[in-house]
């Protein structure tokens, strides 16, 4: 199968000849998990850096002045349109819930990042986890072999804080892979660009450098035991213990199977190739890769070639006709493979960047930050899919129905993992911080 | 001893200790901070025979080195430095070593990042970032002086926040920035209420901030009083109102109505004047701001909580645990568990001047902190101090603990403006590896680890430097030093890494591996296996 081109790919799978063919071996993996009730959720979230235009994605106005170029087309969800750059996507429309009424209230790009990812402002001494570092609190054993948090090439400038464990501390902290690549893509003009988007997206340091060689590195590991044995026989406490441990799931790390994972040359190259030859496409297909192993928290960033893609202050339709042509085919080749695995219904996928973008069309074509009115879409796992939930004017300019605050939104992601968004935990500063505000009103019409 | 007895040595040492400090001889023989040692040792050791613990033994020279130069200096001691304080035979070398310490420019760097810290808690986030350094340039100078403490909260509480122009075009240019206290106010958004919670958090010990949404029913603190003690800084607001964001450098052009006194309690509307916590009543003077009325009173001698805050502030920097714990939550039912001995350092604190400088000697010169933290059985209760605690590194002490260690660099980077606080994408390993190790965790003994710092430590560069055979510095010293034998180049590396010679019981096993060559059969590559294992040992990423 790896001599099919991409458009060979893209046209049998749409046709359901490659589900068919797959089905053989992959109904049974399938059926075992969906039948096992054990199994826990997984959220996966494709985070949009720089803030997505709604009005060019998923909350059309064709004919509008504020509109824009593009048309909207049908989604197999009655009723339910979105761009038609994202035609793959609108195959999964069914599974997807798509918020409209988004009305937060920063629209500077750090604070925005930091309120949208933790729930929370950024003030005080209080360090509030991002929402990765809660959810797979949640849901991660502590003993997996695979990390519970993997962060896929973040682009964490805007608000480095945001990406971090805070106050749960480093034994939450994600894994991340690929961090700022975006500047190392292939084929970028600089010394450290990479030749695939494969080796981008490896662990750092997972291996121990080649010139040390296996027996060596497996003899400083013995020693390394021997001596760590004595100095926490004699000094027993809370930080040793937690070293020890992330010692321990590091070098389970180097040396478990799991760990590849993160290998992306196992895959078919048409598979590579559906997902897009792109650092987020292959973040996508790593991303699925981890929740078929148990994951329950990944995210995949799209940030274009620059790091914050989506923030279009000028020529906003062209770049977002780009993004949208790298998202689409990752994000719905990602429903479908999670579907064709039975994992669609337990995973999670949520598409969110830090704010919306104004409605009014600026003289450079583009669009500047809007944090008043905008959209991010749920889906997959939890969700009741097929539906769009909350209003926006005719104009765009405002939320007519049903306002969505980020506590709310939160709470709401929270619930369709299956994790009490009122939940405490106990806080740097001593005080018990809830997961989501709890203020919070969750987006009850889109749980399934 | 009998308790007749112990009483009668306290009441001698407490009048030693006023004594000392009201003479004013020159070369007086008593050195204070002896006789405060002597006090922490006879409460501490009280509070052993309340609880019938036994004090773990002394720490030998080496742990004891190791452990204050990095409380003090904020990273392991050079090599060179371990050996001659292990062959010194003078009787006070320890106190002569804190002594210094404290002289070092290392000192200077270590206790501004750690008040850095402290001060601007939102270090991660950008805008807080680029001020920084101005922070770091204030804090300097006074520990460069050894300001006495008291004065220094006072210029920190009376700083001139409207003066950000200057500092404006000086990070707009990117020149250098003026020392400013300005960044404390900026990181709390020049919100009263934030303001309010954390200069009550940092130099009182308390934690007013959640009364500041509502009465709790067993904290002390009230809504009211909360609202009444953030009215001190209801002068400080953004020029114009309701503009948040500021521009790219972080900052919200400051206003100051410096007279100002009231503030209106958010929901109810009701207007309240600015009130000490305990209760009294400024006396407005003309002459005086608002917020220097808050600072008279809160560094005055008989305030009950600053001195008190201050000396535990210390000993939880030198113990990992504070005597209230944690150290910013003083509270009715959270009460310190020396509580005369707090009074006792609070006391000598004021008495002499507020002398950070003074309370570290003191603390350091006691038994309890010179206990080891090596001992065998269970863990008994950290805050009977009948041993010393181990604590996790700050990012910065790992680095320049590896630095030194490894030799692939000197330790403290020659920067001006001090700006060393990791951030992504500001390139530099140094920046690279602080990023990476930051950790938040106010308590040093509950430090966690994540994966990828593990990894980072085994596989990284910087290990991966530091143990390679062509690139190596420190190791290549060893490796090619043709008058050393196997145990000596052992011995060598430990000295680098863990400040200690090899023990006997770990030498036969270490040396009959390097004889043998590990795996590959060769004992260059044997020797690197073992620095790189003590590079990553528990003894070399903790303080303890």
């Amino acid at each position: 199968m790896h001599h099919l081109s991409r458009r060979d790919w893209l046209k049998l799978s749409a046709a359901g000849v490659v589900t068919t063919s797959l089905s053989g071996w992959l109904g049974t993996l399938a059926a075992d998990t969906a039948a096992n009730p054990q199994r826990k959720r997984s959220c996966i979230l494709l985070w949009m850096n720089g803030g997505p235009s709604q009005m060019d994605t998923f909350d059309l106005k064709p004919g509008h002045t504020n509109g824009g170029p593009f048309r909207a087309i049908d989604t197999s969800a009655p009723g339910l349109r979105i761009s038609e750059h994202l035609p793959n996507l609108a195959r999964h429309g069914h599974r997807m819930a798509v918020v409209r009424g988004m009305s937060t209230k920063e629209a500077d790009h750090g604070r925005a990042t930091f309120v949208m990812r933790t729930g929370y402002n950024p003030t005080g001494p209080i360090q509030y986890p991002g929402i990765g570092s809660l959810v797979s609190k949640e849901l991660g054993p502590t003993d997996a072999p695979l990390p519970n948090c993997v962060a896929i090439a973040p682009y964490r400038f805007f608000n480095p804080a945001a990406y971090g464990p805070g106050f749960l501390g480093p034994q939450y902290a994600p894994l991340i892979v690929g961090d700022n690549a975006q500047l190392r893509q292939p084929g970028q003009p600089n010394q450290q660009a990479e030749e695939d988007y494969g080796k981008l997206l490896r662990v750092q340091d997972v291996d121990a450098p080649e010139e040390v060689g296996q027996a060596h590195a497996d003899a400083r590991l013995n020693l390394l035991q021997e001596m760590e044995s004595d100095f926490v026989g004699r000094h027993p406490g809370v930080a040793p213990r937690s070293h020890q441990t992330a010692y321990d799931r590091a070098v389970r790390l180097m040396r478990t199977t799991a760990a590849k994972a993160f290998n992306l040359d196992e895959e078919p190259s048409a598979v590579r190739d559906a997902y897009g030859r792109s650092l987020f496409g292959q973040g996508c297909l790593l991303a699925r890769r981890l929740v078929e192993r148990g994951v329950p928290f990944v995210e995949v960033t799209l940030a274009g070639d620059n790091g914050a893609g989506w923030d279009t202050h000028a020529q906003n339709f062209d770049v977002v006709r780009l993004l949208s042509q790298v998202l689409d085919p990752a994000w719905g080749t990602l429903m479908g493979d999670l579907e064709v695995r039975g994992l669609l219904d337990s995973t999670l996928i949520v598409w969110m960047g830090e704010f919306g973008r104004t409605p009014k069309i600026n003289p450079q074509q583009g669009r500047d930050h809007y944090p008043t009115a905008w959209s991010t879409v749920l889906a997959g796992g939890g969700i009741r899919g097929g539906q769009a939930v909350g209003k926006t004017s005719p104009d765009g300019m405002e939320v007519v129905e049903r306002p969505t605050s980020v506590p709310d939104f939160l709470a709401t992601v929270c619930l369709a993992l299956g994790i009490d968004p009122l939940k405490q935990n106990v806080s740097n500063v001593g005080r018990p911080i809830r997961i989501a505000d709890k203020a919070a009103t969750p987006i009850q019409e889109v749980l399934a | 001893m009998s308790n007749l007895w112990s009483r009668i040595v306290l009441g001698l040492l407490c009048l030693a200790l006023v004594c000392c400090s009201l003479r004013a001889e020159p070369g007086a023989p008593i050195d204070d901070s002896a006789v405060l040692a002597g006090v922490i040792d006879h409460y501490i050791g009280a509070g052993y025979a309340a609880k019938k613990a036994a004090p773990a033994p002394l720490a030998d020279d080496a742990e004891f080195m190791r452990r204050v130069t990095l409380d003090l200096a904020g990273r392991i001691p050079r090599n060179s430095d371990v050996r001659k304080f292990l062959a010194d035979k003078s009787p006070d070398k320890r106190r002569q070593l804190v002594g210094d310490l404290l002289e070092s420019p290392h000192y200077v760097n270590h206790m501004t990042r750690v008040w850095r810290a402290l001060l601007l808690p939102q270090g991660n986030n950008p805008q807080v970032q680029a001020l920084a350094p101005a922070m770091e340039a204030w804090l300097r100078k006074r520990f460069n002086n050894n300001a006495a403490y008291d004065r220094m909260v006072r210029e920190l509480l009376t700083t001139n926040v409207v003066q950000t122009q200057a500092m404006r075009q000086a990070l707009a240019n990117g020149g250098p920035v003026d020392a400013s206290g300005v960044a404390f106010f900026q990181a709390n958004d020049l919100k009263p209420e934030n303001l309010a919670a954390a200069t009550s958090r940092l130099f009182l010990g308390v934690k007013l901030e959640c009364a500041q949404c509502h009465d709790h029913p067993f904290a002390k603190w009230s809504r009211k009083q909360f609202w009444e003690y953030a009215a001190f800084f209801s002068g400080v607001g953004p020029q114009m109102a309701g503009q948040t964001s500021g521009d790219d450098q972080g900052f919200i052009p400051a206003a100051d109505a410096a007279h100002r006194h009231d503030i209106k309690m958010p929901g109810s509307g009701a207007v309240v004047q600015a009130r000490f916590l305990d209760g009294k009543q400024p006396a407005w003077k003309e002459d005086a701001t608002t917020r220097a009325e808050l600072a008279a009173w809160m560094t005055a001698p008989d305030n009950p909580f600053f001195a008190r805050a201050a000396v535990n502030r210390v000993w939880a920097h030198l113990f990992g645990v504070g005597l209230i714990d944690p150290a910013d939550d003083l509270r009715e039912d959270n009460p310190p568990s020396h509580p005369d001995l707090l009074d006792a350092l609070a006391k000598a604190f004021v008495a002499n001047h507020y002398d950070l400088k003074f309370l570290i000697r003191a603390i350091t010169a006691s038994k309890t902190y010179q206990l080891t933290s090596a001992v065998d059985g269970p863990a008994d209760d950290p805050r009977l101090f009948a041993r010393m605690s181990v604590k996790g590194l700050t990012a910065e002490q790992l680095y320049d603990s590896l630095a030194l260690a490894t030799g692939f660099e000197t330790g403290d980077a020659p920067d001006p403006n001090g700006a060393v606080n990791g951030t992504v994408g500001s390139g530099g390993a140094r920046a690279e590896f602080l990023a990476k190790f930051s950790n938040v965790a106010d308590k040093r003994t509950e430090t966690q680890t994540s994966i990828l710092q593990a990894l980072s430590l085994m596989n990284g560069r910087i290990t991966a430097d530091a143990v390679s055979l062509s690139r190596s510095k420190a190791l290549a010293g060893v490796l090619d030093s043709p008058f050393m034998d196997d145990h000596q180049k052992l011995d060598a590396l430990y000295l680098c890494a863990l400040s200690r010679p090899m023990r006997a019981s770990e030498a036969e096993r270490m040396v009959k591996y390097v004889k043998s060559g590990g795996p590959s059969g060769d004992s260059r590559k044997a020797l690197a296996d073992v620095f790189w294992v003590l590079l990553n040992s528990s003894e070399f990423i903790f303080n303890h």
